[in-house]
């Protein structure tokens, strides 16, 4: 068991020498070394949620993390944005360690999250403000972001005079704003209708191809998932445990209508679905 | 080009004060006692009170209380509501607390804190702030407690350290219950200043009304308390102007409840 520690002293000590930290960034955006987490349920209990997962995320990859409800993948991104905790174990961004949330990580929830006191102009400057940036640049930038999503010309409108999918493009937005290295994708169009999530799916896309900044997406949708990325991590159920990791070697620029086609996508599909239902629940397709 | 319906609903509380009026007269012409004017009288009794200086400097003593008590327990009431929504440690020393004092009547409080701080403006300053920090602090408790927490991890994530999300997101997005606090807050601020000025006369709206009940001038004591009434309903109307401005943003809620506890 000594040889553990010893592990852990030796990258602690790599990450203080800058040329070998250089050298390991190069090599992975987000490492989840071991990482479980416990939760006390209500009756005292202890629910094991992540059981001892490690993964290793490559800068500029497009990774998702798919399973059935459950199986902690929430979670799984929620410690790597900072907000949680593992309970054993270590993540780390860039080397290190997470010890809390930070504007190197952009989080997108799917329940948008936007300050409802803000118009649309205003939550997308916010981050760009609290970073420093001066009333003007910020105001710049936010309005080439705001076009960038497609919102050009409602800059002035609160969130609640929103539709959905527009409130998380505003929210994709605030979030790129403040240029995160990592952005942390829980689910994002979990809350939309089927025309407006393929929609936004694109979007991403393209938006995406221009800097190939490290996604990592929760979805339980197995289309999704193959769509976007370049890794698909499947879960198993309850305690959550990395089942297979499948490599999407599919070329890109993506577009749907290519890809439906594609036997290859098809097949990637039908293998992960096959994949989730041995681990012993059905996801019903959204 | 409004529709009528809507002219109605508008005017509504105007028909509701005329109707009360109508009744009250028509009660006073039945009754035919002394110590029951009716509404006429009363109006015309108005003028005389509002022409005499010493009555509007009684009248102006009771505003400056209730706004001082009133701005006080704001400053108090939203900073402790809101960290009792946000840390369990405050709201878990502080709950209990409050579930003693709530149902106690702070003008019952009264005659103690006259023994101990006179007669003056500062005990009836006091017993305001006391009767209109619970409500406030109870709904600046509740407006931050149900903050979303994806809202503070987005603030996080940018950079705000928890005092900065204290301030501009929390305290932002529980404003429109924070508000609804303040207006009970406001109502019972009204009440409890009559409420004070009665226990202790010395001056005041209520040493008026109370005043003016001993000598029997059953005129000016009605004529009081529609003064009374109309400053509650003023103070109220402008409150909810600048309410609905402040969070004009939020989604729309269901019409305000009229509690006054």
């Amino acid at each position: 068991m000594t040889v553990l520690p010893l592990r852990s002293e030796i990258e602690g000590a790599t990450a203080l020498s800058g040329v070998v930290s250089e050298a390991r960034a190069a090599m992975a955006m987000i490492e989840i070394d071991r990482v479980s987490q416990t939760f006390q349920t209500s009756g005292r209990q202890n629910h094991l949620a992540l059981s001892e997962i490690s993964l290793s995320i490559e800068d500029g990859a497009f990774v998702s993390i798919l399973g059935p409800s459950g199986c902690g993948k929430s979670t799984l991104l929620y410690i790597v944005g900072g907000f949680v905790n593992p309970t054993a174990g270590v993540a780390r961004v860039k080397g290190k360690a997470i010890t809390g949330p930070g504007p190197d990580r952009g989080p997108v929830f799917q329940e948008f999250a936007l300050f409802p006191w803000k118009n649309v102009l205003g939550n997308v400057m916010y981050g760009l403000r609290q970073q420093g940036a001066s009333r003007a640049e910020a105001e710049t930038q936010s309005r080439r972001l705001i076009e960038m999503v497609g919102l050009k010309g409602f800059e002035n409108f609160y969130p609640k005079e929103l539709s959905g999918g527009m409130k998380q493009r505003v929210a994709i937005a605030r979030t790129l704003a403040y240029h995160p290295a990592v952005l942390l994708m829980d689910e994002p169009f979990g809350a939309l209708d089927a025309h407006t999530r393929n929609r936004l799916q694109n979007d991403l896309l393209n938006i995406w191809e221009r800097d190939r900044k490290t996604v990592l997406f929760v979805t339980h949708s197995v289309d999704e998932a193959v769509f976007l990325s370049d890794k698909v991590v499947v879960m198993t159920r309850a305690p959550g445990r990395i089942k297979t990791i499948v490599d999407i070697d599919l070329p890109r620029p993506r577009r749907r209508a290519d890809l439906l086609l594609d036997p290859r996508y098809q097949k990637y599909v039908v293998d992960i679905e096959r994949l989730i239902d041995d681990t012993g629940e059905v996801e019903a397709h959204p | 080009m409004i529709k009528p319906g809507a002219w109605l609903a508008k005017a509504a509380p105007l028909f509701a004060c005329i109707g009360l009026l109508c009744l009250w007269q028509a009660a006073s012409l039945v009754m035919k006692t002394d110590s029951f004017p009716t509404a006429l009288e009363s109006i015309r009794a108005i003028p005389a009170i509002l022409g005499e200086r010493e009555a509007l400097v009684n009248i102006a003593d009771s505003l400056r209380r209730m706004a001082i008590g009133l701005i006080l327990a704001v400053l108090f009431a939203i900073p402790l509501g809101l960290m009792m929504g946000r840390i369990r440690r405050v709201a878990s020393f502080f709950n209990p607390l409050l579930m003693v004092i709530y149902p106690v009547p702070k003008a019952a409080l009264m005659p103690v804190i006259m023994l101990w701080l006179g007669v003056g403006d500062v005990s009836k300053t006091l017993v305001i702030f006391l009767g209109v920090s619970l409500p406030i602090i109870y709904h600046s408790f509740q407006g931050a407690r149900a903050v979303e927490e994806k809202m503070l991890w987005s603030g996080a994530a940018m950079g705000l350290t928890a005092m900065q999300r204290m301030v501009r997101i929390v305290l932002p997005a529980a404003l429109p219950e924070i508000l609804t606090g303040c207006r009970t807050g406001l109502v019972l601020a009204l009440i409890t200043m009559v409420t004070s000025e009665m226990i202790a006369r010395q001056s005041g709206a209520g040493n008026i009304l109370f005043n003016s009940l001993d000598m029997g001038q059953y005129d000016t004591v009605f004529a009081m308390i529609i003064i009374i009434g109309a400053m509650g309903i003023c103070l109220d109307a402008v409150f909810e102007v600048v309410r609905g401005w402040l969070v004009r943003w939020s989604e729309p809620q269901f019409d305000m409840p009229l509690s006054f506890s």
